[in-house]
């Protein structure tokens, strides 16, 4: 693997760069709050981003997307497909953890038939990954095999390591091309990076407040589907289905018509397995009617299904569901209470 | 974006309303792009989706056989948004179609068995390709005898009912039994629940495949007298319906377990289904 440094100073004229070059998406700060947003200013971007509230996965799946527009004239029904833009989108500062989720979500939405929008843009769309600066209360990555430092799944890949200077590594040869392009703004790597690195993960690592276990989780789901706890689990879950719209591997979405008969679009948009509507039959029969069933679809699909379909975990320890659940529901707890049910 | 894009429907026209019940019609539907039409393979038992632009797309299974390579048929219930936006239509009005989606009825490993169709309401529509398909003259051959028990709440109720009467009994080695819920003055037939007509019919299970459809109550019965008449699990067959939006196992809706009805399904043996969580 090939790696270089770039400089504070140098990264941000290089951001300039890619501004002017193609659309950025980057963490950005509004009213405190971070979010991922088209940026034209480098300054505003955040270099050590925390968690942003809403994953990185919008660029690839669209919290709401036009997927075609219909017009009626006359006799005639023409279908207008939405292609997506040619120009390139660097989606810069993704954490490892988000990182991973573009796999998980490349299992479900490249596997055959695939689906063309998430492909065209995930071929259109560069990633620079970033390492954690910091850990908060809720991360619990290393559970799942992810390192706070590695960016697995980016183009490149940055590192602060300290003394105005990030470490850069080329991991995929989209990666490579991005720093032929702009080599004059990188240089040759220095003793003591990989060190740093190394360090950096290793006072990352002691900060996770709790060592989630998950060995043999897999086959006490198996065994545990009728246990009662998933009712008594439920009996403080409000079904606001926040925790799907902050993970950053949910990818279930709704299918709507906006117009009128002669003219409109169709889109969808995310939708939720905690909602009642989500698996509502038109007959009025509800296969998941009660909340206790819907949620335990929650984690079971997080925690079994997932694995079970796509042979890759369905969490990544990101901790956005645990720190906004208005009634504390942990996933951390959870894996815990289930490995101890017999 | 290009050539393919597995959410977006083909533009198709209504050519004919076949008015089956009081709240089902058949809709009879031709791709506006020839070769579309002559492009489009299905398998019997599979599903597609079905647009009315401005309203929305709702799933629904072929009803037409394979083999009718001219239209594709599918018989719908007027019961929501979509299913009602249909039922308005006239012939000439354009829909959309994608699909076909999910998996079919074992008929290649029904090859040489006899088969037993068990059908309630509308539920003989996913049945239909398939009695069909094995009684096109190219396929007839392929296949043994054919039984179906069918039933609807009252004779008003009963799909397909030119099929039903003349076109499927009239055919060698087919027996139909028809049943309707509830007697009626001008019917001359069997009165009574499907259930129990197929444990006084009593089936037998020798070389033989079963396909059942209806309302779940009544495949929850129905499997029943089929077990106390000696079918094995492995050889009852019947379609799952759970709400779909792309049918193409990336809206997550479907799923039963970790499988998804679009893609997995809709045709789970009994077998299949005992080892599902008990989640449709």
């Amino acid at each position: 693997m090939d790696s270089k440094i770039i400089k504070k100073e140098k990264l941000l004229s290089l951001l300039e760069r890619f501004i002017a070059d193609y659309h950025v998406l980057a963490p950005v700060r509004e009213d405190g709050v971070l979010f991922y947003r088209p940026v034209d200013i480098p300054g505003d971007i955040e270099l050590n981003p925390g968690r942003s509230v809403l994953p990185p996965k919008g660029r690839l799946f669209p919290q709401t997307e036009a997927l075609y527009g219909y017009r009626v004239e006359g006799e005639k029904l023409t279908l207008n497909e939405y292609v997506e833009e040619e120009r390139q989108v660097v989606l810069f500062g993704v954490h490892p953890c988000d990182l991973r989720s573009f796999a998980v979500l490349d299992a479900v939405f490249l596997e055959e038939p695939r689906d063309a929008y998430f492909a065209a843009r995930r071929n259109n769309t560069v990633l620079v990954g970033v390492s954690c600066s910091s850990v908060l209360p809720e991360c619990f990555c290393t559970t799942y095999g992810i390192s706070p430092v590695e960016g697995n799944g980016a183009d490149i890949h940055l590192t602060d390591v300290g003394a105005g200077a990030y470490l850069v590594e080329i991991l995929t040869p989209r990666g490579k091309d991005l720093l032929q392009k702009f080599e004059s703004f990188f240089e040759d790597n220095v003793a003591g990076a990989a060190e740093a690195k190394r360090a950096k993960e290793a006072s990352l690592v002691k900060k996770i407040s709790l060592q989630v276990k998950v060995d043999g989780l897999h086959e006490k789901m198996a065994s545990i589907f009728e246990n009662p706890y998933w009712e008594k689990l439920s009996r403080r879950c409000l079904g606001c289905g926040v925790c799907t719209y902050v993970c950053p591997t949910c990818h279930c979405f709704d299918i709507m018509d906006d117009g009128t008969k002669e003219e409109g679009e169709r889109f969808r948009c995310w939708d939720s397995c905690l909602f009642r509507e989500y698996t509502l039959h038109t007959s009025g029969h509800n296969p998941r009617h009660a909340l206790a069933q819907r949620l335990r679809n929650r984690f079971f699909h997080k925690l079994s299904y997932n694995n079970q379909r796509y042979n890759t975990e369905g969490c990544v320890g990101c901790g956005r569901c645990v720190a906004l659940c208005p009634v504390n529901i942990d996933i951390r707890e959870v894996i815990g209470t289930v490995r101890g049910l017999v | 974006m290009g050539v393919s894009n597995p959410l977006l429907p083909r533009v198709a026209t209504v050519v004919d309303i076949i008015r089956e019940t009081g709240d089902v019609n058949t809709f009879r539907v031709v791709f506006d792009d020839l070769e579309e039409m002559a492009a489009w393979n299905h398998r019997p038992g599979q599903v597609a989706m079905l647009s009315v632009f401005g309203v929305g797309e709702a799933t629904f299974c072929l009803s037409s056989s394979p083999t009718c390579r001219d239209w594709l048929e599918f018989s719908v219930r007027r019961a929501g948004k979509v299913t009602t936006a249909l039922h308005e239509l006239e012939p000439g009005a354009k829909v959309g179609v994608r699909g076909p989606y999910g998996n079919s009825f074992p008929y290649e490993a029904m090859r040489g068995k006899h088969l037993l169709v068990i059908g309630g309401g509308i539920g003989l529509a996913p049945l239909r390709p398939l009695v069909n398909f094995m009684l096109a003259p190219e396929n007839r051959k392929d296949y043994g005898k054919i039984e179906i028990i069918y039933g609807g709440r009252s004779y008003n109720d009963l799909c397909y009912k030119e099929e039903l009467f003349r076109t499927w009994p009239e055919a060698p080695d087919v027996t139909v039994w028809t049943t309707i819920d509830v007697a009626e003055e001008a019917w001359q037939g069997h009165v009574g629940f499907v259930p129990a007509y197929v444990e006084e019919v009593k089936p037998t299970p020798e070389d033989k495949f079963v396909v059942i459809c209806g309302p779940p109550i009544m495949i929850k019965f129905t499997v029943k007298a089929l077990e106390n008449l000696g079918f094995a699990a492995d050889h009852i067959y019947t379609t799952l319906e759970m709400r779909m939006k792309c049918g193409i196992g990336k809206c997550g809706r479907c799923n039963v377990g970790a499988r998804f009805v679009c893609r997995d399904g809709p045709v789970f043996s009994l077998t299949e289904l005992n080892q599902l969580p008990q989640e449709y």
